[in-house]
């Protein structure tokens, strides 16, 4: 698969404020002071959202914003993080005297334990810092604001987790570097410590050489988890799986008991279609070389009269995935003159191989299809492969076919709806007086 | 640009999705009334039963599909693709896999790395101990498995049967298929625990799942 550098992932500006992150668990049990905390980052997201209606908490403590809306409207980047340092910087401020003023007191000295995707790391190493510096992706350390509990961080990069790196080196990365800016951090970044652990043993100490590694083979070695890491590493995934704290948007409005404009992301969101697609299609490359490559199939709808010819599936294939055309191949065509075609609805199972049908009248004699297209009798009963015979309660006008007129393997058929007595709809064909099942209205 | 009544008008939007107890995968509006939380609660297990449960669970994944989830298929060999195409499945991103009976737990799990939602269509005899490993791998993963059963193997957090169904359209050598009515009963654990019971069009003439 081709490495697609910084696939849509948006360039965000991400906000870290120290101290009001919450433990995991505290909202609920330890009360007030977590409650405290979650309500002034509510007024910080409240605050940013006058800068850009699109603020996304992420976890508490930590929200993002896309940049390039608020860069056209505040005309420069630097306009945009000097505006959002003093939006949060005023907003901190009356949440201080907010909660000075009102009864709940002990908010302060609270530990500012560094959050986040990047536990452990406070940094590039050393001798990896100055490759980054070699790469140019900084531009120099942005504004910081002084905060209750440390300074405010804000960091740009495409993507959730690169933003929030950005925020801990105070770097802007400019459009298009965030792999070069990932590339020097220490696989520890990731947050894995039992895959960062064998990465090490194995040569990879750093985001660049494991974004290196094919990713099939990491698949193989690391499973999904892995896999993920590797995307975030290669800039094509915004974030690693549990970063993210679900209901982010639901606990700021009941904190802050008002509504709140902002995005309430699902987690993976940020990785965007093409995340998606390229996660599907790693994994069903896996589940070729686990089955084979026939077992894995995608559907291909093409013209044609019965529901067998209309569809096709077709062995999953990554090349092809990845070209133009297979958009316009699976759409459903228009409709194209198919005199004879079934009318919708179309079946819900087409079935394979053979099922012969018996059909008979109510003298028990086999009921055909005449040539210009007649029923000889009424077909009052069937029984599909051998089976017990089962009333037919309606019947359709039979719909004949000629197919393949232009050639000699022509073939003369006619299509039958009939419906029995236990409620199943069948669609029938006949060739040269012999019936089958070829699909059913399950 | 960022003038107050916008900004209003998104809060109106975004707060359906705020205030949702869970990470769900959406759920077309006729399916979502049968949903305890009007979406798919992924982590979750759903069974779908009775004649028609196969273009039930379609109308059923049609609501991710749409969404721009990955959908597969495990043991369904027979789909019929246009139909689900009808029911609004996104066949730009379905994937039908063929496995042989005795590997459908294995299709399954790693489809489940890559994929929103499985149908998983089981052979008979499963063990009971292979459904409930599936299922923890479900909870692990965070996706969504509609299984298409019977007799309740699976460990199922909600149950989708199709009770009664009649077609429509067809007479004594006229006419032709055109809709089916269906009454599908919900019933579940904790939250859905009182059956909740819903007139669909299964399909409408239209070839789509709507409310009857």
């Amino acid at each position: 698969m081709t490495a697609r550098p910084d696939a849509g992932l948006p360039r965000l500006l991400l906000v870290e404020c120290p101290g009001l992150e919450v433990p995991d668990g505290a909202s609920g049990a330890s009360g007030a002071s977590g409650d405290e905390r979650l309500r002034r980052f509510g007024r910080v997201v409240e605050a940013l959202s006058s800068v850009c209606p699109w603020v996304d908490a992420v976890r508490p403590g930590v929200c993002t914003l896309p940049i390039k809306g608020p860069t056209r409207y505040f005309g420069t980047e630097e306009a945009v993080l000097a505006q959002v340092a003093e939006t949060v910087a005023a907003a901190l401020d009356a949440s201080l005297v907010g909660a000075a003023s009102g009864a709940a007191g002990p908010t302060r000295g609270v530990p500012g334990a560094a959050s986040g995707a990047a536990s452990g790391a406070a940094g590039p190493t050393r001798g990896a810092a100055g490759e980054a510096g070699a790469a140019g992706p900084t531009r120099g350390p942005t504004r910081g604001v002084p905060g209750e509990a440390g300074e405010v961080r804000l960091g740009v990069a495409e993507g959730v987790f690169a933003a929030a790196l950005a925020a801990r080196a105070g770097s802007v990365v400019p459009a298009g570097g965030t792999v070069e800016f990932l590339a020097p951090w220490p696989v520890g970044v990731l947050g894995d410590p039992e895959l960062s652990d064998v990465l090490v043993r194995l040569g990879l100490s750093t985001l660049g050489r494991f974004a290196a590694v094919p990713a099939a083979d990491v698949l193989a070695r690391f499973g999904a988890s892995g896999a993920r890491g590797h995307r975030v590493a290669r800039g094509l995934e915004s974030e690693l799986p549990g970063y993210r704290v679900a209901g982010m948007g639901a606990r700021l409005v009941a904190v802050l008991g008002r509504a709140l404009a902002l995005q309430d992301r699902q987690p993976g969101f940020w990785g965007g279609a093409s995340a998606a697609d390229e996660r599907a299609g790693e994994v069903l490359t896996a589940l070729q070389r686990r089955l084979g490559v026939e077992a894995v199939t995608v559907p291909v709808l093409e013209g044609g009269r019965g529901p067998a010819d209309r569809c096709r599936l077709v062995p999953w294939s990554p090349a092809a995935a990845s070209r133009e055309p297979r958009t316009a191949r699976r759409k459903v065509p228009p409709d194209p003159p198919w005199p004879g075609r079934l009318p919708p609805p179309a079946p819900a199972r087409v079935t394979a191989g053979e099922h012969p049908v018996e059909v008979t009248d109510a003298a028990g004699a086999p009921v055909g299809v005449t040539a210009r297209g007649l029923l000889t009798g009424e077909p009052v009963r069937l029984s599909v492969a051998g089976g017990p015979w089962t009333p037919a309660t309606a019947w359709s006008a039979p719909w004949p076919v000629e197919e393949r007129w232009w050639s000699r393997a022509r073939r003369r058929v006619a299509r039958l709806q009939v419906l029995t007595v236990d409620g199943t709809a069948w669609l029938l064909v006949t060739e040269r007086g012999r019936w089958r099942v070829e699909a059913v209205y399950d | 640009m960022f003038a107050t009544s916008r900004i209003g008008a998104l809060a109106q939007r975004v707060r359906p999705t705020a205030a949702s107890r869970t990470r769900l995968l959406p759920a077309l509006p006729p399916i979502a009334a049968l949903l305890p939380d009007g979406g798919l609660r992924r982590g979750t297990v759903v069974r779908c039963t009775g004649s028609g449960a196969s273009s039930l669970a379609m109308a059923v994944a049609a609501g991710p599909s749409a969404a721009g989830s990955w959908c597969g298929t495990v043991g369904l060999d027979e789909l019929g693709v246009l139909a689900a195409a009808g029911y609004g499945l996104d066949l730009e991103r379905l994937v039908v896999v063929r496995a042989a009976p005795a590997e459908w737990a294995v299709a399954t799990g790693v489809l489940l790395d890559g994929v929103d939602l499985v149908v998983l269509a089981p052979p008979r005899h499963v063990k009971h101990a292979a459904a409930q490993a599936l299922a923890a791998r479900v909870r692990d993963r965070g996706a969504v498995v509609l299984v298409v059963e019977d007799r309740p193997v699976f460990p199922a957090e909600l149950e989708l049967a199709v009770e009664a169904a009649r077609w429509y359209g067809l007479a004594e050598g006229a006419g032709r298929l055109q809709s089916r009515r269906v009454t599908v009963v919900a019933c579940g654990r904790g939250s859905a625990v009182r059956p909740v019971r819903q007139e669909l069009w299964l399909p409408a003439a239209t070839g789509k799942v709507a409310a009857a």
